[in-house]
């Protein structure tokens, strides 16, 4: 393998990304405010299925876009009312929708299944292009990779940088606090659900228009995504920059999968496609294990200079969530 | 002159009447309050939840049958007849009831202990894959050791596939959400890579086709049917873990504590119980069942395994709707048999509706989200009704019954 392989293989691996970084970053937003979205890997199917729909109906790519960002926002809706408003368990709705929202992506898609639809085109920038490495690496892709780029960067500045990101932080964490400080917090709530939800359902149409263009039903592959994505959201500890070098890191490793499977005869496929998921838990297993009690203990019985080394690495893990995460506001 | 007093004996009159009338008001509203919340009203109420819930899933399903044209009666009608209307067609609503039974079982056991699993799927892959080897393998053993060894060995599958979570939530922390739909995902891939290579129908493995599935097994190892129906041994299995289940949970030390760790794992580390350990246990037990219900789909249904590539083309979904069955039954193991049977009747006889009266079948999925949807939101508020109640009794100065020495227990704090 040559070095222009290498590099338009690590190319590729951020367009593939893109749809990942997309939902991420939603969930992302969703958490901070302090809404668990758990309906991702249906309202993904549901919008990937909805943005193919209407792209080959009317054969524009912006209504498909639309679409799923519509499917998002009111699957997202919901989401909102019943935790917010209804003050109900954000785990079960979540949980359910996400059931739902599959299975009548499966049924609704059926007339769709296998059909030739549009798909983005590429959008070289020229002038950036050219530049060597960098321009193959960044500047060689379609619109939505490139809003990907964005979208990471967008979000990052919007929580760290900003006033309203300031209060984003404050209503996820402390929502009594932000309240006195004058903040709505159940409407921000909804805002910020709602449109992180809107990201989620970006995802879909960017797989159906784009990475995985067409619409193939149970064989889509995108089964699953949703739940990637979640834990991805985890393990980037609600940090943008952090959680999408996640998404990069799991699309590295399914394209590692598909470049060395050629080479590894021996290994059945299904290890491969089966390889992200243990890695999940086993980065889920990281980022917690700091606070698990026997660790504190183990650690607290080791030598010194161990002892710290472990300590930090573990610190540098750990990602808490915002703490009220999943918990409902009421003033009183 | 003498219209004074009767004007003043009259307004005195309503008054007096007025006043008896609020003061009656008082008393009835008092009563009605007492009635209200009264211990067993609010049993009523709570137990019959899930029925109202039911109930106005399939008043909304109407509206949508009304939307598409289709006169709601005549569906329901076809519905309540592919269900119930023959002996053959309720043996059916059993058959899809078991695994349902089984699944919602493990479940009972875990979100008791405050575990959510929603491994089922994956559990129940496993013991299947586990159970067919053991009837492939031992082909010269006796029927019956080998229907037992299967569905010992489906057990014990289930119980590992739920025990790795179990482990990674107790001692690393790791969100056992994620971790057992992660669990799902791996479960499947094994699946598909033992029904394409090692584990296939030998066959198959000739043929160009080489459709995915192992070969059947021996016609002595099957689980007894109730001929001429479908219905086999493996829901008569089941019925009896339920009672069994419901002897673990409150009649037992063990049961106690994990039910004691589910309801507050402080006060049950102080009373000195290890509570990983019956994080571990909740989820091994729970995927146990879920393993013998994929046991016991094999030996008793399809008599081998396919698949189509999904999990669902094995397990039908009961891995989920297990879940949902075992709310329905308000996580109580006896509760969970006309539980599990009313969404198994949903399942048979939402098919012949849609045969009969023609509706999409997108439509048939949607009237069983719209039901999960109801009951699970019922469920929550039930908890949340009963959590109040506890309340207002603590401010009453009366101590909250104490949960775990009620002998009826179904009324007990929920999860």
């Amino acid at each position: 393998m040559d070095s222009t392989t290498i590099l338009i293989g690590l190319a590729s691996v951020l367009v593939a990304a893109a749809p990942v970084v997309f939902a991420v970053m939603g969930e992302t937003l969703s958490e901070r405010a302090g809404v668990i979205n758990l309906s991702m890997n249906g309202t993904i199917l549901l919008s990937a299925m909805g943005g193919f729909a209407v792209s080959v109906r009317t054969g524009n790519l912006f209504l498909g876009f639309l679409t799923g960002m519509l499917i998002g926002a009111a699957v997202a809706l919901i989401v909102a009312f019943s935790s917010i408003t209804l003050k109900q368990s954000q785990v079960a709705v979540g949980f359910v929708l996400a059931l739902v929202c599959r299975d009548l992506s499966y049924f609704l898609g059926n007339p769709f299944m296998g059909l030739a639809g549009p798909r983005l085109p590429a959008w070289p920038l020229s002038g950036l292009k050219e530049i060597p490495v960098i321009g193959t690496l960044f500047f060689n892709h379609d619109l939505m990779t490139y809003l990907s780029f964005i979208v990471i960067f967008v979000s990052w500045f919007w929580i760290f940088r900003t006033r309203p990101g300031l209060m984003l932080q404050g209503i996820g964490e402390r929502p009594a606090a932000a309240y006195v400080r004058g903040a709505n917090v159940n409407l921000m709530r909804y805002v910020y659900t709602v449109l992180g939800g809107a990201l989620i359902g970006l995802a879909g149409p960017t797989y159906s228009l784009s990475v995985k263009a067409g619409w193939k039903g149970t064989i889509s592959g995108l089964d699953g995504i949703g739940w990637i994505a979640l834990a991805i959201t985890i393990f980037g500890g609600w940090n943008p920059l952090r959680a999408a070098f996640g998404a990069y890191l799991f699309a590295l490793l399914q394209w590692l999968g598909l470049v060395l499977q050629p080479s590894l005869p021996n290994i059945p496929s299904q290890v491969l496609q089966v390889a992200p998921f243990p890695l999940m838990i086993l980065t889920l297993l990281l980022v917690n294990i700091g606070d698990a009690e026997w660790v504190e203990r183990t650690l607290a019985s080791l030598p010194e200079p161990t002892r710290r080394f472990f300590a930090k690495a573990f610190r540098a893990m750990r990602a808490s969530p915002p703490a009220a995460l999943g918990v409902p506001f009421e003033r009183d | 002159m003498d219209d004074a007093p009767s004007y003043g004996y009259l307004s005195v009159a309503v008054i007096r009447s007025l006043q008896v009338e609020s003061v009656l008001h008082e008393v009835m509203a008092a009563t009605m309050k007492k009635v209200f919340e009264s211990e067993w009203v609010s049993r009523l109420i709570d137990g019959l939840l899930p029925v109202f819930a039911t109930l106005a899933a399939l008043l909304v399903g109407a509206v949508m049958l009304l939307f598409l044209k289709v006169n709601p009666i005549e569906a329901y009608k076809a519905l309540w007849v592919g269900a119930f209307g023959t002996s053959n067609a309720f043996a059916e609503t059993l058959v899809k009831a078991t695994p349902l039974l089984l699944v919602g079982l493990g479940i009972c056991i875990s979100f008791r202990g405050d575990v959510i699993n929603i491994g089922g799927e994956g559990q129940m892959i496993i013991g299947a894959i586990v159970a067919t080897w053991v009837g492939l393998t031992f082909t010269t053993l006796p029927g019956w050791l080998v229907i037992t060894l299967a569905m010992l060995a489906g057990f014990a599958g289930g119980a590992v596939w739920g025990g790795i979570p179990g482990v990674l939530k107790a001692y690393f922390r790791v969100n056992e959400i994620l971790s057992t739909v992660m669990m799902n995902a791996i479960a499947v891939q094994l699946m598909n890579f033992l029904l394409r290579g090692p584990m296939i129908d030998p066959a198959q493995a000739e043929l160009a086709s080489k459709i995915p599935q192992t070969a059947r097994l021996l016609e002595i190892f099957r689980l007894p049917r109730l001929i001429p129906t479908r219905l086999h041994l493996g829901a008569l299995i089941a019925v009896i873990l339920a009672v069994l289940v419901y002897i673990l949970l409150w009649r037992t030390t063990l049961g106690y504590r994990i039910r004691a760790v589910g309801q507050n794992p402080h006060a049950s580390r102080y009373a000195g119980i290890k509570v990983p350990r019956y994080i571990v246990l909740a989820l091994l037990l729970s995927g146990a069942f879920s393993g013998l219900a994929g046991a016991t789909q094999v030996f008793g249904v399809n008599y081998r395994m396919i698949t189509d590539g999904s999990a669902s083309g094995f397990t039908g979904s009961a891995g989920f709707n297990g879940i949902v069955a075992a709310l329905f039954g308000q996580l109580h193991p006896i509760w969970s048999i006309p539980a599990s049977i009313l969404f198994g009747a949903l399942l048979v006889g939402a098919n012949s509706m849609q045969r009969v009266v023609q509706v999409p079948s997108a439509l048939v999925i949607a009237l069983n989200g719209l039901v999960v949807v109801f009951v699970v939101s019922s469920e929550i508020w039930r908890q949340k009704r009963q959590r109040r109640r506890l309340s207002v009794a603590r401010q009453d100065g009366d101590s909250p019954p104490p949960a775990d020495e009620q002998p009826v227990p179904h009324t007990e704090a929920g999860t």
